[in-house]
């Protein structure tokens, strides 16, 4: 078999026509994008712009490559990122002093751990993702403020903050490291056994159970993918600002989920890659970009991402309504 | 036999769950807040209840019609600011009916998305907290609107009939209304039914999409007259009110037996869970315990309830296991 599990799937349903029309939807979009903003603004091609939404996309790409395996193993979404993010920043900052550099390794560990929860809720014991994750980020929220004692936290080391704002080669060091995870993740999804298995659990969960994949562990395993991967964000975020407190995470699961879904990854699971989630991520973030920099405020844009989920997901169910049902 | 009648005993306890949180709570709290049993004291924690009981009454009908709202925080919001906020031209009450109108507005929204457009109510509705939060903050350019009229809000907060105020009058007589309306009449049976199997709902003549469509309406108006009572009471609109309401809400519904699933719930369930998270919260309160304690208890309950609910029906499905391999999503006929 040389096409992905994606591809196989739609083309029994669907023409090549309308196959290549949905592929090239979310790239026409960046270009329409980018020629947009160049129109509205002087400041939108300008290197200094476009390194910001380089570095703004890979904080929440990084996020949006574990929210991708959530949607393709059929766990709909991941709503505790703000609280792992959260836990993230601050383990790393807080931890600094004993640790130093390796407190970024403890916030992982944290961020895996709050992942392990939400793989046995939703995995193992089958609780609904969403509510199961809602509960978990507001009961792991409010933990990190109990540990906080309700203030915020500085980081001490200045050589690491301008390690981890620098720029080798002119390339931001996260964007590096989000190519790197995206790579990776690619990889795993595609070249490997367990990227299979994600498939097969969200295309059809019984039949990959009754196939002895081992189904509850494989969905619990993209938990906590996109658990660790959000705290290792939010070491990031941490570090890079010096600086952090309990609600640093808010509205990346929502930037995530809308980057995954805008690219064309359904909520109904068994479908997707990680490039569809890249170009969906970087949609948005232009698009904030141009919102931002036309002076449409921080929370206003919520319009913009909310509409943009439920056309995207809209979409998504009538397409598929209109080429037979699954 | 005895370990028959040990599982019948848990399962006894997991069917009166409400019951036995609130005993668990009342017990507690007595210890902890000095008395307790007061008169005031009931009436004080059933009053800051009702904000999230009504929004819950609301959630209880739509759970049973087998959907969700995530949007109802967002919605309080912008119901307070735009019934505040239009005080000095409308006046008070015109005020608070457009802002209960704003409320089925963002009902009716959600409603277009999950029936005409056929998105899952979850996301859905996440969609919408989205937008009606982002409007919240656009209407009031992200500050806190002060109101005009303090008679309204004096009237809104004043006792009557002993232990009550207005709003907490209104979130008991809406649970008895809604109990009413769910037991006693054919339109509740067939919410349920709705609830529990659409495709066979719609098959013995149910309008499937009428009820829900009401059922979103009446959680959107819900969460609107919640939002209109609970900003007059502090005659202020604010962006940022409700954004922890949503968890509350749901593990008070979810307490009281309403199942996430839909088909199965109660009024008078979600009653008992809503006075369960008000006194934990009268309780805290009077310990001096941090904002932030309350929201790891409600969180943690919220997740244990629904780990109970996915234990104790799965030990329910495993005798019907041949059921599993029949079609998953039901045939929705369009």
């Amino acid at each position: 078999m040389t096409s992905t599990p994606e591809t196989a799937a739609r083309s029994v349903q669907r023409g090549r026509l309308s196959r290549v029309g949905e592929q090239l939807a979310v790239p026409v979009a960046i270009v329409v994008a980018i020629i947009i903003g160049a129109f509205l603004s002087d400041r939108f091609l300008t290197l200094g712009n476009l390194l910001n939404v380089l570095t703004s996309m890979s904080i929440v790409g990084i996020v949006s490559v574990g929210m991708a395996v959530v949607l393709i193993s059929g766990g709909l979404a991941d709503l505790s990122v703000p609280a792992t993010v959260a836990a993230g920043a601050i383990v790393t900052l807080a931890a600094q002093p004993v640790l130093g550099a390796g407190s970024i390794v403890l916030a992982v560990i944290v961020g895996l751990l709050i992942g392990t929860i939400n793989g046995l809720l939703v995995g193992y014991a089958k609780a609904n993702p969403i509510i199961a994750t809602l509960g978990v980020s507001t009961a792991c929220l409010g933990f990190v403020q109990a540990f906080l004692g309700g203030s915020i936290v500085y980081g001490h080391d200045k050589a690491l903050v301008d390690f981890v704002n620098s720029r080798p080669l002119g390339i931001p060091l996260i964007l590096i490291v989000f190519v790197v995870v995206a790579v990776l993740g690619h990889m795993q999804l595609t070249r490997t056994v367990w990227g299979r298995q994600i498939f097969a659990v969200g295309g059809n969960y019984a039949a990959a159970e009754a196939s002895t994949v081992r189904v509850r562990r494989l969905k619990a395993s993209a938990f906590m993918l996109t658990a660790g991967l959000a705290s290792m964000s939010g070491a990031y975020i941490g570090l890079s600002l010096n600086v952090a407190q309990p609600l640093i995470g808010t509205g990346y699961e929502f930037d995530a989920i809308t980057a995954v879904v805008v690219g064309g990854i359904s909520l109904l699971g068994g479908a997707g890659s990680i490039s569809r989630a890249l170009l969906g991520v970087l949609f948005v973030q232009l698009l904030t970009n141009i919102l931002v920099l036309e002076g449409v405020p921080d929370q206003v844009q919520g319009i913009a991402k909310g509409t943009l989920i439920a056309l995207a997901v809209g979409l998504d169910v009538w397409f598929r309504n209109r080429g037979g049902r699954r | 036999m005895k370990r028959i009648s040990g599982q019948s005993v848990l399962a006894t306890v997991l069917s009166y769950r409400v019951v036995v949180a609130l005993l668990l709570t009342i017990g507690i709290s007595s210890f902890v807040v000095p008395s307790f049993f007061g008169e005031r004291t009931f009436s004080l924690t059933l009053d800051q209840a009702s904000t999230i009981g009504l929004i819950a009454v609301g959630l209880t009908v739509l759970l049973i019609a087998g959907q969700i709202d995530l949007s109802s925080g967002a919605t309080l919001a912008l119901s307070g600011i735009i019934a505040i906020s239009l005080q000095p031209s409308l006046g008070a009450l015109l005020g608070a009916v457009v802002g209960v109108a704003v409320g089925l507005a963002a009902g009716a929204l959600n409603a277009l998305l999950v029936i005409r457009f056929k998105i899952e109510s979850l996301i859905a509705t996440l969609a919408t907290m989205l937008i009606v939060r982002a409007i919240a903050y656009w209407v009031s350019s992200s500050k806190p609107v002060a109101g005009v009229d303090i008679d309204a809000s004096l009237a809104v907060t004043r006792s009557m009939l002993g232990i009550f105020t207005p709003r907490s009058l209104a979130f008991v007589l809406a649970v008895v209304v809604v109990q009413i309306w769910l037991s006693h009449t054919v339109a509740g049976r067939n919410l349920f039914a709705v609830g529990s199997n659409v495709s066979s709902a719609a098959a013995s003549g149910v309008r499937t999409h009428r009820y829900m469509l009401g059922a979103f309406l009446f959680a959107g108006g819900m969460a609107g007259f919640a939002g209109v009572v609970q900003s007059l009471s502090i005659n202020t609109g604010s962006p940022v009110l409700g954004d922890t309401v949503t968890v509350s809400v749901i593990a008070a519904v979810v307490i009281g037996g309403t199942r996430l699933e839909g088909g199965r719930g109660s009024a008078i369930g979600t009653l008992g869970g809503v006075l369960v998270i008000a006194f934990i919260t009268t309780a805290m309160q009077f310990q001096n315990v941090p904002n932030y304690m309350q929201q790891i208890v409600v969180g943690s309950l919220l997740v244990l309830m629904v780990l109970l609910d996915q234990l104790t029906g799965a030990r329910a499905r495993a005798a019907i296991r041949p059921r599993r391999f029949v079609r998953r999503r039901p045939f929705t006929p369009s």
